[in-house]
């Protein structure tokens, strides 16, 4: 479809441009991806204005959470959430067994290596959403085998 | 009914993959060599067809037939040529080819960002889903040798 192609290679070519501008500012081998992060955590605060507006209050944490699972992740990747899980003290995991960025590269562990760079948007989108919504946090992935991929939250508690 | 090999050009004559299935006799040369002369090959026979045409050729070349084999190619606008070679007997091998091009390079080498433009395809998904595009088409029988 044509909408998401857009989004795509938009977003591959975000990457890409963080990435030649890391590596003029330092030689090291260290990929920058900060800048992704907060493309995402700006777009991810916004699009929840926007997503919720017709919404009434969330009743707790986990139930935020299910929100971004269902609508949330619809909105953005066509799809829900395979997995979540918590351990109720502010962790959860969630699981997304054909994740979009990943969907294209690999059925296994071809190009792993380079996974980290596809998923730092996304976690970004997840903290800014969830930051809109009171809830300060961070999100890590976590990719074993290709295309599914797992997303981290901790909750920061004050 | 049997598909032999593919190969698949890039506008400025890469050999950006090539997939084998049935084929019994090797060139005895290098890939990189064969590339080359099956590139120029259909470069030539290209410009025949449009030179000795007496009317306004509006696909072009499509393909060509000896006694054994055919070789089917498909050339899209933007210069990228899906080569294949079958038996005498294949049906369809066109929409074959337009589905290879927009189901599976189009999805799995063009919408990778980590396939770079105008290299050769590496991505091992990019392989099996063609092996498995071509294993499930009707055309595709391994003949007894």
């Amino acid at each position: 479809m044509a909408d998401e192609i857009v989004f795509d290679l938009l977003h591959s070519e975000i990457i890409n441009y963080a990435l030649d501008q890391s590596k003029d500012n330092n030689d090291k081998k260290e990929v920058d991806l900060s800048v992704v992060e907060y493309i995402g955590f700006a777009a991810g605060y916004k699009i929840m204005e926007r997503l919720t507006r017709e919404w009434p209050r969330f009743k707790d944490e986990l139930d935020t959470m299910k929100f971004i699972c269902t609508d949330f992740w619809t909105c953005i990747y066509k799809k829900q959430i395979d997995n979540l899980r918590t351990n109720h003290q502010g962790v959860y995991v969630l699981q997304d067994n054909a994740f979009r960025f990943l969907n294209n590269f690999s059925n296994g562990h071809q190009y792993l290596e380079y996974a980290p760079r596809y998923v730092a948007y996304t976690c970004g989108l997840i903290r800014g959403g969830l930051a809109n919504l009171c809830i300060n946090s961070v999100v890590t992935a976590e990719v074993q085998s290709m295309p599914s991929c797992k997303f981290h939250i901790h909750v920061q508690r004050t | 009914m049997t598909i032999h090999n593919m190969y698949i050009f890039d506008r400025y004559g890469t050999l950006l993959y090539y997939g084998e299935w049935n084929r019994t006799k090797q060139s005895g040369m290098s890939l990189e060599e064969e590339g080359k002369l099956m590139y120029g090959m259909l470069f030539s026979i290209k410009s025949f067809v449009t030179k000795i045409s007496p009317l306004d050729p509006k696909d072009g070349f499509m393909h060509y037939k000896t006694s054994k084999y055919t070789l089917h190619c498909l050339e899209t606008p933007s210069g990228l040529k899906f080569v294949l070679n079958t038996d005498n007997q294949a049906q369809g091998v066109r929409d074959l080819l337009k589905k290879i091009y927009a189901e599976i390079y189009v999805k799995y080498a063009i919408r990778n960002p980590l396939c770079g433009i105008g290299e050769q395809i590496n991505s091992e998904l990019f392989k099996t889903k063609l092996d498995a595009f071509i294993k499930q088409t009707p055309n595709y029988a391994v003949r007894a040798s």
